[in-house]
């Protein structure tokens, strides 16, 4: 009716004006929009007293004794004939890693919500709100996606969880950095709620190893992981860039060299806080271990 | 044997650089100056140099305003709103995240409609625009339904892409 009815007037609201000079809205005033209401089809009430009423002739689909989906007369059906597998078997056991496109990076860092200049960390796009991370459904963290490597134009140091190679070199190819690192469930959930962890008090843990199957994958320098041989990196760098074809940019001339070469020790869960520290927000301050065993324990 | 020799390839690493930077941040304290001994808890010690690191982690509260680019298409797509409102009798203001106001919905998995909302001042001349718009494209005049109290306006059929791309180049 809004749609349909169209006063006079200049602009602003219509309707409302309508309201003031129209009578008062009433059962008898209302009528829905034609098409909307379809009356419903009644069997059984036709010409010759309504004869098969759309059921057919005979059998089981005129006495509605049809056996159940599936029932193959006999034969053993199909979805007994096929043997089970164990495709989604522990699928929630499984480690997820919540992409991150190469686009939807660019856009964080064209609208500023991201700094480019400093390093990009898992809590950084948290907080920018680019992923959102649930450590408790199984996440392990982020991985970064090759959509949108060709409009990628940002010089970055970035930390993710996992990384395919064309996005890694799409980053190289830019003059920036990136690293694979692995954070455990308790550090992941530090890591990307850092406030409510200082506020409980507790020393920062050292971040833990990465399981068995995922050793292989972080100590692989083409995957740039935060355990491989830092001088096997600058070898990789050099085949990826032969590989996908660019000139790989010396970022040791860059002025951001500094800020782009910081890395995160493996045991380490912020940039600059080291395990063990305790984080007094309420007055600022940093509380630091002097025992000996706990300074070990800490840095080992 | 595979826990053995991955622990044997982490320990070869060159240079002693397991656990360098955590030893140093915690060595450093004995050098550091502004720290001081806690009062009540002699095992403890304070200090106030590395808490830039941790303001660096509180989220900031509000969205902040996108920063001045050279040139408009960023990289990713997005275009800023013109710096003067266009002369139109009628304006759409950006969303929260700085993104122009078109929506795709659809609802019983097959009715698709393009909204778009946040629109101020006279609707009725924006819906004369857009359907003139959309009757080029389409061929015929897509249904459109306006709603004056929440200032949004619903176009059956999906023309998002292209209302987006109409709106930004009226400068909204």
């Amino acid at each position: 009716m809004a749609a349909a009815s169209r006063g006079g007037g200049g602009g602003g609201p219509k309707a409302l004006e309508l309201l003031r000079a129209l009578p008062r809205v009433s059962l008898v005033n209302l009528r829905p929009n034609p098409g909307a209401k379809k009356s419903e089809k009644r069997r059984g009430r036709g010409r010759h007293g309504g004869k098969k009423s759309g059921r057919g002739h005979k059998g089981q689909r005129q006495r509605g004794t049809r056996p159940r989906l599936g029932f193959e007369g006999g034969q053993t059906p199909f979805y007994l004939i096929i043997p089970k597998y164990g495709y989604n078997e522990g699928h929630s056991r499984r480690r997820q890693y919540h992409p991150l496109s190469l686009q939807k990076l660019q856009y964080l860092i064209d609208l500023g919500r991201v700094d480019p200049t400093q390093p990009i960390d898992l809590t950084q796009l948290t907080n920018a709100r680019g992923v959102t991370i649930q450590p408790l459904k199984r996440d392990y963290g982020v991985q970064l996606v090759e959509e949108g490597a060709d409009i990628f134009s940002a010089k970055v140091n970035i930390e993710v969880q996992m990384a395919s190679e064309l996005a890694i070199a799409a980053i190289e190819k830019n003059g920036g950095v990136i690293t694979t690192g692995f954070y455990d469930p308790r550090s992941l959930e530090i890591l990307c709620k850092p406030i409510p962890f200082f506020l409980r008090g507790q020393p920062i843990p050292k971040r833990m190893l990465p399981p068995e199957d995922l050793v292989r994958y972080y100590t692989d320098a083409r995957n740039r992981g935060y355990l491989a041989n830092p001088s096997n990196i600058p070898e990789a760098r050099l085949e990826l860039a032969k590989k996908y074809g660019y000139v790989l940019p010396d970022i040791s001339k860059d002025e951001l060299f500094r800020m782009l070469s910081t890395r995160k020790d493996p045991r380490q869960i912020f940039f600059g806080l080291a395990p063990g520290w305790v984080v007094n927000m309420s007055e600022k301050k940093i509380l630091k271990p002097t025992d000996e065993r706990l300074l070990r324990y800490y840095s080992s | 044997m595979a826990a053995a020799v991955a622990s044997a390839g982490l320990r070869r690493r060159p240079g002693g650089v397991w656990g360098a930077v955590a030893r140093r941040l915690l060595q450093s304290q004995s050098r550091d100056k502004p720290e001081t001994r806690h009062p009540q808890y002699p095992g403890i010690v304070e200090s106030t140099e590395e808490y830039k690191f941790v303001e660096r982690l509180i989220p900031p509260t509000r969205i902040p305003a996108p920063p001045k680019h050279a040139q408009y298409p960023t990289p990713s797509g997005w275009r800023a709103p013109s710096d003067t409102p266009p002369a139109l009798p009628y304006f759409v203001r950006r969303s929260r995240m700085h993104n122009v106001p078109v929506y795709k919905d659809i609802t019983s998995g097959n009715r698709r409609m393009t909204v778009i909302r946040k629109i101020e001042g006279d609707i009725w001349a924006l819906e004369e625009e857009v359907k003139e718009f959309l009757t080029q494209l389409a061929g015929k005049p897509p249904p459109i339904q306006v709603n004056e109290i929440t200032g949004s306006i619903g176009i059956k059929g999906y023309f998002d892409n292209e209302l987006k791309e109409w709106l930004l180049n009226k400068g909204f």
